[in-house]
């Protein structure tokens, strides 16, 4: 889905959600209506007697369409069943007609009296039925029985119903009843079972005291973000959207939103709720994660890219008419940006139903990220994007590094990077960050709360329907499989582990494991890479301020349990050494602020080489991880050969030749240490004494002035 | 060599004589006074003052010859020992303590030398090298002065009733001069590191040093270790809460318990000691104030949680006092000294005095910034480390009595002295006297090979069948008092080895 924004940098364009052209055109000859099946994600165009069904996800504009061939006669609405063995047709009020597709057996299903009329149905994933009739009298749940190919009513759930609304997504139908409209009686079917929602009503100003306006269906959506499911009501005389969160055992008035058209639409892409004030056309972005009520961004209109420009699509329409036509609608669309024919669908596409052209909306997150000085918040919104992760873990490393470049107030860039580290840690909690490359990964399922649990409940049953799209809403949360990379991922980075260095990570992160990110989290070895390692070059001359920020940020990750690689705590010694704070490197060092590892040791000896304290530290850290051959090369570095051969034999190190000792207590000139150094080996090592080593070094040992005996 | 001191009379000030000359002063005849910096008691006669120079004086020329760059360290006499301290080039410090029979009058050479190289470097912090002072005004009488309110207020530290005590065979488990740290978790010093960096935010561009104690331990420093012991040394003196709360006294509070004297008492000794300084000060007291920043019970508590004191005076016109000074020993910059106190955190910042343009303003900006921006982080860090803290026994090791001293980062570490207090006195004596050739011998070790530090060990076992171990390795020494242990010399070793691996990283575990 990413690829279709690739290219186009549109962050110039004032605009912070876009449709791409080309778009899916559904419209055949003859049709007599489209349909949006969004339980199989089809977009349906009947004619007199055919089917002509897209698969609308993955979208791409050039899906083929599959054709079925059914009886003539009215059409009121069309659905697959959720194993498109069936097409279940309505015919009228109170008759559905169902076709078999592999044998092309049909048989239908009416109402029992003519007054009861069918509002509509839907297929279902619930464990009890199969497809829902939702009529005025109530709902009527059904389960197919394929051996007598019949329906077999298993409940009905008697309410009156005006009007009703229902997304597969959320597997929620919501009935409209009452004078005005406003009072509400929910079920959620899910795999899990029938939930039924307290009943609640919906407020709505009134005009005037005796006016009694009445709720219509098209002022009612049904919203899925993050896994929770909202309902938004426009409110057209307060002129405001009010919004209602739905929990298994409440209903809860969250808020309203202005709205500043009389026509509302919604989308959701990527768990951004997109409101299009169709009058205005303009859309407003919210990011309601976090009960926050405050836009992401100004209002802006919708554009469309990759429209062919004037030239090419004249040579087009030379070669056929029908294009010509087409870029002429194209133009119109253009133009008309929210006609009166365009119709939003669940969640973020949009059918032109006079052109049928069928758009899917996208977010363009460098626009979103460039409009707004926050980096903060930027960062948690990019944070949370789904979709494009691997486009928004890259503008948030930009984003970071630059404002570090910029040498923007540590207050802000601290709390920057706190967003990144716990976001971080909870997608190592949820699972979702895993290289293993699991493509699919439901949207965040709700951060836990008192009377959550909510209406979304895992999909545990092996009846689930078919894969989906990420971001539609399947609960599924658990699989062997994710729970394995879970824990890979857990054992990783918590805390706790005993990777020795040289098993750990490489720190480019391969092409292979880009091209499946699937969530914007950036992990510290990333944030190394990207960020700290690639400003230290121009940051010499402010190292302090650098160093703050990793402070800060080896807090952030302790705060979270999360293992910080080596490589960070080299870049704390370096950046200290460099400004000759040797003291306060001590106290990191001492007090296991930079943990202790191979590479910071190597660095403080390195650091060490302008002060003796710090390269003992580096000493004494070699010793403790026991890295004993390292140590002990050390140690004859230093002239401490007894005390390296005393070492060697305590710890048994086997790796260092005699030759190592024999040679640096020679180049020291001393008579006393070679020859202790030589007794040590004929004392220690059998046979040593006829070696022709121990001969060379007698021989040398004489020659030495003072020599004394061995 | 006894000759002088054997002609004294047995006065109580006979006890202790404490001395600061100037070899490059009076040279001539009849100017001899002039060398003259400091004397205690101030009130001996001036020849008897001028033969203990002399004779000092003499030994250094006469040592000199053998060893121009260290001269003289210490003359052992029948009665008297001299201690000598060049505090800086040919300014001297000598102390003479009489030798006496009552063995409370044991000491190290070492210890009572740090109390001098202490007395120099807390001097040199809040006025600038002597040298300098002299050179100033080579009239020295403002470096006399300075010295003499300076030295006295220092030494009333060490007043017990009538006399002076210092650090004796008793003081073994203890190294002046050293830092004493907390020992924090790595959560709580991460903390504490994010407000240091808070800290030097609100410091901005100034180029400001923080440093932390909680207690009367340090916790962090972003200051050379050198300065940090002397604003350590000084903290522990005059700053934290325990000195702030007993209203003043100094009590040496983590080194000297149980043998405080009252209050009232110190004030009236300090008053008898000091009264010759009103005389000392009022003939000149147009021409300099003298500032006495070791003056008992000037620092208090402001309601802002800042520290206040009018040692340094107070702003004419609105009362406000005058934020304190003073220099750092390295880069010799003269700073600010900002003191702000949580509870039992006490976190002292340094500000250039060059990068206040507006002085007091500037100060007083500072710290409401730090008000704002700290605040919150500071009682977070507090209470992070009272929590994580075990109290006054903390450092204790059961069946251990230690003393670990870290030369590189001058950091020491001992048995609480509640706990020191149960030894026997044979045990301390031991280990007096196991340190004093301690000393001798590092000493050695440092002229011979200058960058290759020895490891030594020495291990006793005392009259009353005591372990006295030390242990030197790499900068660091450890120093082990078992009582009531086993007797083979096996066992020593074995619970040395034990304490290392288990409280020094196993640093000296090397075998």
């Amino acid at each position: 889905m990413s690829r279709n924004t690739s290219s186009s940098g549109g962050s110039g364009a004032l605009s912070h959600a876009y449709i791409q052209y080309p778009p899916l055109k559904c419209k055949n000859d003859g049709s007599r209506g489209l349909f949006y099946d969004d339980g199989n994600k089809l977009l349906i165009s009947s004619t007199s007697n055919q089917v002509v069904s897209w698969k609308i996800s993955p979208f791409t504009s050039d899906v083929v369409s599959t054709t079925d061939t059914i009886s003539e006669g009215p059409v009121l609405s069309i659905r697959y069943s959720l194993d498109t063995k069936l097409i279940a047709v309505q015919r009228s009020n109170n008759e559905v007609q169902f076709w078999v597709k592999e044998t092309g057996e049909t048989f239908s299903q009416k109402s029992k009296s003519e007054s009861d009329t069918i509002l509509g149905f839907f297929w279902t994933d619930c464990a009890v039925c199969d497809i829902v009739f939702v009529k005025t009298s109530g709902l009527d749940l059904y389960s197919y029985v394929p051996e007598l190919k019949t329906l077999d009513l298993v409940d009905t759930k008697k309410t009156n119903v005006s009007w009703y609304i229902y997304t597969h997504e959320s597997r929620l139908v919501l009935l409209a009843s009452g004078m005005q409209c406003k009072s509400f009686t929910g079920y959620q079917l899910s795999s899990a079972g029938i939930i039924r929602l307290p009943r609640f009503e919906m407020g709505m100003a009134k005009s005037d005291v005796n006016s009694k306006p009445v709720l219509a269906a098209e002022d009612v959506h049904i919203v899925t973000v993050y896994g929770r499911i909202y309902c938004l009501q426009v409110d057209r005389v307060a002129m405001l959207l009010h919004s209602y969160r739905f929990y298994r055992d409440a209903v809860i008035q969250q808020g309203s939103l202005p709205v500043y058209s009389n026509k509302i639409a919604v989308s959701v892409v990527d768990n951004v709720l997109l409101i299009h004030q169709v009058d205005a056309k303009v859309i407003i972005l919210y990011d309601i994660f976090a009960d926050s009520r405050t836009p992401v961004s100004a209002p802006l209109p919708l554009l469309i890219r990759g429209l062919p420009r004037g030239s090419i699509s004249s040579s087009q329409s030379s070669k056929k008419d029908a294009e010509a036509s087409e870029t002429t609608l194209l133009n119109d669309t253009s133009a008309n940006l929210y006609a009166d024919d365009w119709n939003f669908l669940v969640p973020d596409l949009v059918c032109d139903v006079a052109t049928g052209f069928l758009w899917k909306i996208h977010l363009d997150l460098e626009a979103i990220s460039a409009s707004s000085s926050e980096v903060p918040s930027v960062l948690e919104f990019l944070q949370r994007r789904k979709l494009e992760a691997k486009k928004a873990k890259n503008l948030c490393l930009d984003l970071i590094r630059s404002i570090i470049i910029e040498r923007r107030p540590l207050p802000i860039i601290f709390r920057a990077i706190n967003v990144l580290v716990t976001s971080f840690a909870y997608s190592l909690k949820t699972g979702s960050y895993s290289k293993a490359g699991k493509s699919e990964k439901p949207p965040v399922s709700g951060v836990p709360e008192n009377n959550s649990g909510t209406a979304t409940k895992p999909d545990t049953s092996g009846k689930s329907v078919k894969t989906e799209p990420s971001g539609s809403g399947s609960f599924s949360t658990s699989d062997s499989e994710d729970n394995s990379n879970f824990k890979k991922a857990k054992t990783k980075f918590l805390e706790g582990e005993n990777l020795t260095p040289s098993e750990s990570q490489p720190l480019n992160v391969s092409e292979q494991q880009e091209s499946q990110v699937t969530s914007a989290a950036i992990s510290p070895d990333e944030l190394y890479s990207y960020v700290f390692a690639s400003v230290e070059e121009e940051m010499v001359a402010d190292s302090s301020y650098l160093f703050a920020i990793i402070v800060e940020f080896i807090r952030s990750a302790n705060m979270e349990k999360i293992k910080v690689h080596p490589n960070i705590y080299v870049l704390a010694v370096r950046l200290l050494g460099r400004n000759e704070r040797y003291a306060e490197l001590g106290q990191f060092v001492l007090n296991k602020i930079i943990e202790p590892s191979k590479e910071v040791a190597l660095e403080l000896l390195e650091t060490g080489s302008h002060n003796i304290e710090t390269k003992k530290l580096g000493l004494d850290m070699l010793r403790q991880l026991s890295l004993h051959h390292d140590y002990v090369v050390l140690l004859v570095q230093d002239g401490c050969y007894l005390e390296a051969l005393r070492y060697a034999r305590k710890h048994k190190v086997n790796t260092v030749r005699p030759s190592l000792f024999l040679e640096a207590s020679y180049a020291s000139n001393d008579p006393q240490h070679l020859a202790a150094v030589l007794r040590f080996f004929r004392d220690f090592i059998p046979g040593f004494a006829t070696t022709s080593e121990h001969s060379t070094y007698i021989r040398a040992l004489a020659d030495m002035p003072s020599s004394i005996t061995v | 060599m006894g000759l002088s001191s054997a002609a004294t009379t047995t006065t109580p000030s006979d006890l202790l004589k404490f001395c600061i000359f100037d070899l490059r002063r009076g040279q001539h005849e009849g100017e001899e006074l002039e060398k003259i910096l400091f004397f205690f008691p101030a009130d001996l006669p001036f020849p008897a003052q001028l033969s203990v120079i002399g004779l000092s004086e003499g030994l250094i020329t006469f040592t000199r010859i053998f060893s121009p760059e260290a001269a003289c360290e210490v003359i052992e006499a029948d009665m008297h020992s001299h201690v000598f301290f060049e505090a800086e080039p040919d300014i001297w410090m000598v102390m003479v303590v009489a030798k006496s029979k009552e063995t409370e009058a044991i000491w190290r050479i070492e210890a009572l030398r740090s109390v001098l190289k202490e007395i120099h470097s807390l001097f040199v912090m809040f006025h600038g090298s002597i040298r300098v002072l002299l050179d100033k005004e080579p009239g020295g009488g403002l470096t006399r002065s300075h010295l003499f309110t300076f030295i006295m207020d220092y030494l009333t530290d060490f007043l017990t009733g009538n006399k002076f005590t210092l650090p004796n065979f008793r003081d073994s488990l203890k190294e002046r001069g050293t830092v004493q740290m907390l020992t924090v978790g790595r959560e709580a010093a991460i903390e504490v590191q994010s407000l240091v960096g808070v800290l030097d935010s609100c410091m901005a561009n100034t180029l400001g040093y923080s440093v932390i104690l909680f207690q009367d331990l340090l916790v962090s420093t972003t200051l050379t270790p050198d300065d940090t012991t002397n604003l350590f040394s000084y903290g522990t003196l005059r700053l934290t809460p325990r000195i702030l709360s007993s209203g003043g006294t100094s009590t040496w509070s983590y080194l000297r318990k149980g043998n405080v004297p009252s209050q009232a008492e110190l004030a009236s000794r300090s008053a008898n000691t000091l009264s010759a300084l009103d005389g000392f000060r009022d003939p000149s007291s147009d021409n300099y104030r003298i500032v006495r920043p070791l003056q008992h019970g000037k620092w208090s508590k402001g309601k802002d949680g800042f520290l206040v004191t009018d040692i340094w005076g107070v702003e004419v016109g609105n009362l406000v006092p005058t934020t304190p000074t003073l220099w750092l020993q390295q880069t010799e910059h003269k700073m600010y000294l900002c003191v702000y106190q949580h509870k039992s955190l006490t976190i002292i910042l340094l500000i250039p005095v060059t990068s206040m343009l507006n002085g007091e303003e500037g100060i007083s900006m500072l710290k409401q910034q730090l008000l704002e921006n700290a605040s919150a982080k500071i009682f977070k860090v507090e209470e992070k480390l009272a929590k994580g803290w075990g109290g006054e026994n903390a450092y204790h090791v059961k069946g251990y009595r230690y003393l670990l001293v870290d030369g590189d980062r001058n950091i020491s570490r001992a048995s609480p002295p509640g706990k020191v207090t149960t030894l026997a006195k044979e045990s301390l004596l031991a280990l007096n006297k196991v340190r004093e050739d301690f000393d001798l011998e590092k000493n050695r070790g440092n002229v011979d090979a200058v960058n290759h530090e020895k490891d030594l060990e020495i291990c006793i076992r005392a009259k009353n069948n005591a372990w006295v171990i030390a242990r030197s390795t790499r900068g660091k020494q450890l120093y082990i008092l078992l009582e009531k242990a086993n007797e083979t010399l096996l066992y020593a070793s074995e619970a040395v080895e034990k304490f290392s691996d288990r409280y020094c990283n196993g640093a000296f575990s090397l075998d």
